[in-house]
């Protein structure tokens, strides 16, 4: 299991975490949480990895947050996408799935 | 961008806020564990465990972005100042060692940009040229009216080109007050690119012979004589018993440059030239107008002087006997007015420079000797786990700290640098009004502070951050590395050294110079007398009768006064920056063109101005009141003169024509010695005395010269009561000793004595403290060795030998390498010399031995002092 984002293939935490905004804005716990079920396990941020590319991402223009109550009545910053954030998934989506299925190609050829 | 600086500015909040996010991050979580059963405690810890802990957390996400590293920046500054005020005796030693380069530097670069680096004062200056005749001897030569006429309508190289030629109206505001002005085309202000702030330029049609006269005031003239009056324009106001009226008013921002003479002062009002070519002055071969034009746009220098010359080589075929036919020579506008400036500027820039490196030596000494005292500080830092870029930037951060503290310092002499420097003779750079600290000064003093500060502390701050955490750790252990250390040393003692001797030589090579200079004779004894310029006007004076009888008249008065040895007057005084010269046609020896005839600068002189000069007369007799207007005309000749035209012979009762071959003939009755009228560096050329009362058109403007029985200034207020008491609307100006005139001549010589010595002096002392440190560290380091050797038995003598040795190893390479690049460097001295060769023996070996000298002393003191160390006390050390 990688233990930093670091040893995730670079830039791919910055997608995921667009991709699970996507369906709908969320506070920080809960992109962990969700990362976590849809990985299977396989992908446990630290909160340090997770707030860094948060504040990336909000940097570039990608997602905007906001403060507000949680189911649980506690008070926290959800975030979600801009449109621009949400163009950018869909470019990098259509990108990884070419460059997926290129490496398949070239690791099943051998 | 935006998030970054949000965070540097309202740091608190944004921390708060991250520092809730997180929290309720970990809450989360934890609350998440609880409802799987896992008490408060066991699910904080593991959450931590998952994903990390709050403080981590924090930091992980605080040094994320680039504001962080702004930040730590920030600290490692406070963390400097407070280092540094830690050991306040090595900060200030390092700040003054600083302060002294860096505010040389600034000074000598203010200097450099108001005279060269700011833009002069014209519309695109780059495409201003002036145009010059180039006379046979390839000296450059003003131009006739009649040649400019030709000049300007043939070429198709110049948008415009005007002339000018100066004028010196006296205003009869008040006061009578003579001005420096200049009379000019009408299309002069159009060919500089200037408008006038108020009013209108010049009319074509004002620029004809017998139209209004018309005139133009600079901004400051208008300030200080006419109160800024704003409806001056269309005013007439009288000069020279003539009305001329005001057209326009120049802005505050253009000031002339045309006239550079610092004894004549800026040129103030202009009027226009009013020429026309019927004029017997207008002629071609009336060399007296200076022509400047404005090239085309896409021409370039060199196409437009091939024009010229095309143009000139056609007028030579058509006027053969008017031209010398050598072309015509185009100088770009910033060479004619600040090139002679520029050259001793760049060397003053250059051995200022060489300060800034020996200063940039020193303190990296400083800072060695330091380093071997930190090295422990560094270890414990690294065993804190700092990373050693995170060190060599908290050194660097210390010493640009240090840099810009000296800059600050150095800062204030460097503010005050003109007025000090007119204050020491730099009267005559041109421009130096527009010396002050600006913009461009300031970024090169910061610029120049911090790579002062990084440069000195790169050799340190390398060596600390390769300390061996281990070894420094341990105490006792002390300058495991020191041999590298000393090496480093060492061969900056040798740079310092080489670059001080350079610039001592430098300035011995000035020093020679000037000596030399000083005692070459002018020619004439120039001490008590005082001299003084007056000029005639009036309706009254357009008799030459009227004029010759007025300045008889004022001369005999002069003669009269108490305490007055005698008096003169002259149409010109030598080393007054006057030129006036005529062609010298001598019978029998007359070239076909007379153009080509040698010409001899001219005084109209009244008798008695030898004697007040005390210029000798070697041959024949002196003018006398007997050679009237109506005797036969007689002149007296240099001795340079007679030696040229008539050697072998004697040219006593010899003809000449002077100034064209029409004229009648003058006969040499007397030969008096050669004065020195261009500068005391440059050989007397031809000269001819001519007496006034027999000159056809007697010079209106005249120099009296008075020899006083004490000082000259004892007499000065006499000498102007008793001018006028002939007529009291005759303006006096230039009231000065003669000293003053021969003292200005070599004045440029003296600033740059003045500097580089200051700039050598500097160095030396600086090297002098380097060689200082070196010896006394190496003495402290060997202290328990001198001790041993001392209980078994060395003499004294024998171990200073030993400790001297060391030192002045160091300076001999030091002499070696300086003499080397001294013989590379002195001969762009060359230009500043006189009578010294650029590698003088013996300034190089009086500067050798005089460096050697003190340098040896420098090693002296802390090598005595080891010879006083207790045995003893040594022993006990370890």
């Amino acid at each position: 299991m990688p233990e930093k984002p670091g040893d995730l293939v670079q830039g791919t935490l910055d997608m995921l975490i667009l991709k699970t905004l996507a369906l709908q804005p969320m506070h920080g716990y809960g992109v962990a949480v969700r990362l976590e079920q849809m990985s299977k396990g396989v992908f446990r941020l630290n909160a340090g990895s997770l707030f860094v590319a948060f504040q990336r991402l909000q940097r570039a223009g990608l997602i905007k947050n906001e403060w507000k109550a949680t189911e649980n009545s506690r008070r926290a910053k959800y975030y979600a996408l801009t449109d621009q954030g949400r163009k950018r998934l869909n470019t990098e989506t259509r990108e990884w799935g070419k460059q997926v299925a290129a490496i398949a190609r070239i690791l099943e050829a051998s | 961008m935006f998030g970054g600086l949000r965070s540097l500015f309202r740091k608190k909040r944004v921390e708060k806020e991250l520092d809730d996010e997180l929290r309720g991050f970990l809450d989360m979580a934890a609350e998440e564990k609880m409802k799987h059963g896992m008490s408060r405690k066991e699910a904080l810890r593991s959450v931590r465990l998952d994903h990390g802990s709050l403080e981590v957390s924090r930091e992980v996400v605080r040094t994320a972005g680039w504001e962080s590293f702004v930040e730590t920046c920030w600290q490692d500054l406070r963390f400097a100042v407070r280092i540094l005020r830690k050991s306040p005796g090595f900060t200030s030693v390092a700040i003054l060692t600083l302060a002294l380069g860096i505010g040389a530097n600034t000074a000598i670069f203010s200097l450099v940009n108001g005279v060269l680096l700011r833009p002069l004062p014209y519309r695109n200056p780059n495409r201003l040229t002036m145009v010059w005749e180039k006379s046979r001897d390839g000296s450059l030569e003003n131009v006739g009216y009649a040649t400019y006429l030709d000049w300007k309508s043939k070429n198709k190289s110049f948008e415009e080109i005007a002339i000018y030629s100066s004028w010196q109206p006296v205003l009869q505001v008040g006061e009578p007050e003579q001005f420096s002005g200049l009379r000019v085309t009408s299309n002069y202000f159009r060919t500089l690119g200037i408008h006038p702030e108020i009013g209108r330029d010049f009319l074509p049609e004002e620029d004809v012979p017998n139209a209004n006269k018309v005139v133009m005031l600079s901004h400051s003239l208008w300030q200080r004589k006419f109160n800024s009056d704003p409806n001056i324009i269309g005013k007439t106001i009288n000069m020279n018993a003539t009305q001329y009226m005001v057209t326009g008013v120049l802005p505050a921002t253009y000031q002339s440059l045309m006239n550079q003479d610092p004894r004549g002062g800026t040129v103030e009002i202009w009027r226009v030239l009013g020429y026309d070519v019927s004029q017997p002055w207008a002629c071609r071969t009336c060399h007296h107008l200076v022509a400047i034009g404005r090239l085309r746009d896409g021409v370039a220098i060199t196409q437009a002087n091939a024009e010229m010359n095309t143009i000139s080589a056609a007028l030579s075929k058509a006027y053969p006997k008017e031209y010398d036919d050598a072309g015509v020579v185009l100088t770009p506008i910033r060479d004619q007015l600040l090139g002679p400036a520029s050259e001793p500027l760049y060397i003053l820039l250059g051995a200022v420079f060489f300060v800034l490196l020996v200063t940039c030596a020193n303190l990296a000494n400083l800072l060695l000797s330091r380093a071997t005292n930190r090295e422990r500080e560094v270890a414990v830092r690294t065993a804190l786990g700092a990373t050693r870029g995170r060190i060599i930037r908290q050194l660097l951060a210390e010493n640009c700290v240090l840099g810009l503290l000296g800059a600050a310092v150095g800062l204030v002499p460097a503010y005050w640098t003109p007025k000090v420097l007119a204050g020491i003779g730099a009267a005559d750079l041109p421009r130096l009004d527009q010396v002050h600290l600006d913009w461009r000064v300031l970024s090169f003093t910061v610029g120049v502070a911090l790579l002062t500060g990084i440069a000195a502390g790169l050799a340190p701050v390398y060596r600390l951050s390769k300390t061996d955490m281990h070894d420094s750790l341990k105490e006792g252990l002390r300058g495991s590395g020191s041999v590298a250390s000393r090496r480093l040393r060492g061969l900056l003692i040798v740079s310092e050294v080489a670059l001080s001797l350079t610039l001592l030589i430098g300035a011995g090579l000035l020093l020679r110079s000037l000596s030399r200079l000083l005692v070459v004779s002018p020619g004439f004894d120039p001490t008590n007398v005082l001299s003084m310029q007056t000029s005639v006007l009036g309706q009254r004076f357009n008799d030459n009768a009227v004029v010759r009888q007025y300045f008889a008249d004022a001369v005999e008065r002069l003669s009269a006064l108490p305490g007055v040895q005698s008096a003169a007057a002259a149409s010109q005084i030598p080393l007054a920056g006057n030129m006036d010269k005529y062609g010298f046609h001598v019978e029998g020896k007359m070239h076909a063109n007379p153009e080509e005839d040698p010409s001899a600068e001219r005084y109209c002189i009244t008798p008695g101005f030898l004697e007040t000069m005390r210029i000798p007369l070697l041959r024949g007799r002196d003018i006398s009141a007997a050679d009237t207007a109506t005797a036969p005309q007689v002149l007296l000749i240099g001795e340079s003169t007679g030696r040229r035209m008539w050697p072998g012979e004697d040219p006593i009762g010899k003809r000449v024509k002077l100034g064209g071959v029409d004229n009648p003939w003058w006969t040499v009755v007397g030969v008096t010695g050669d004065v020195h009228h261009v500068g005391l560096d440059a050989d007397p050329d031809m000269q001819m005395y001519i007496p006034h009362q027999q000159w056809p058109f007697p010079d209106g403007l005249m120099v009296f010269v008075i020899r006083a029985a004490s000082t000259p200034a004892a007499i000065s207020s006499a000498a102007q009561q008793a001018i006028h008491t002939i007529d009291a609307t005759q303006p006096i100006s230039r009231i000065m000793p003669l000293e003053s005139y021969v003292g200005l001549s070599v004045q440029g010589r003296k600033f740059a004595l003045i500097l580089i010595g200051a700039f050598a002096t500097t160095a030396l002392a600086l090297s002098l403290v380097g060689i200082y440190g070196v010896t006394a560290y190496s003495v402290a380091q060997r202290t328990h060795e001198i001790g041993i050797r001392i209980a078994l038995g060395a003499q004294r003598g024998e171990l200073l030998g030993l400790l001297l040795r060391q030192g002045m190893l160091l300076v001999v390479c030091g002499v070696i390498a300086g003499v080397i690049a001294s013989l590379a460097l002195t001969r762009f001295l060359a230009s500043m010399l006189f009578d010294v060769q650029p590698t003088d023996l013996l300034t190089f070996a009086s500067v050798v031995l005089l460096l050697v000298a003190v340098s040896a002393a420098a090693c002296f003191l802390p090598a005595r002092r080891a010879m006083r160390v207790d045995p003893m006390v040594a022993l006990r050390y370890e």
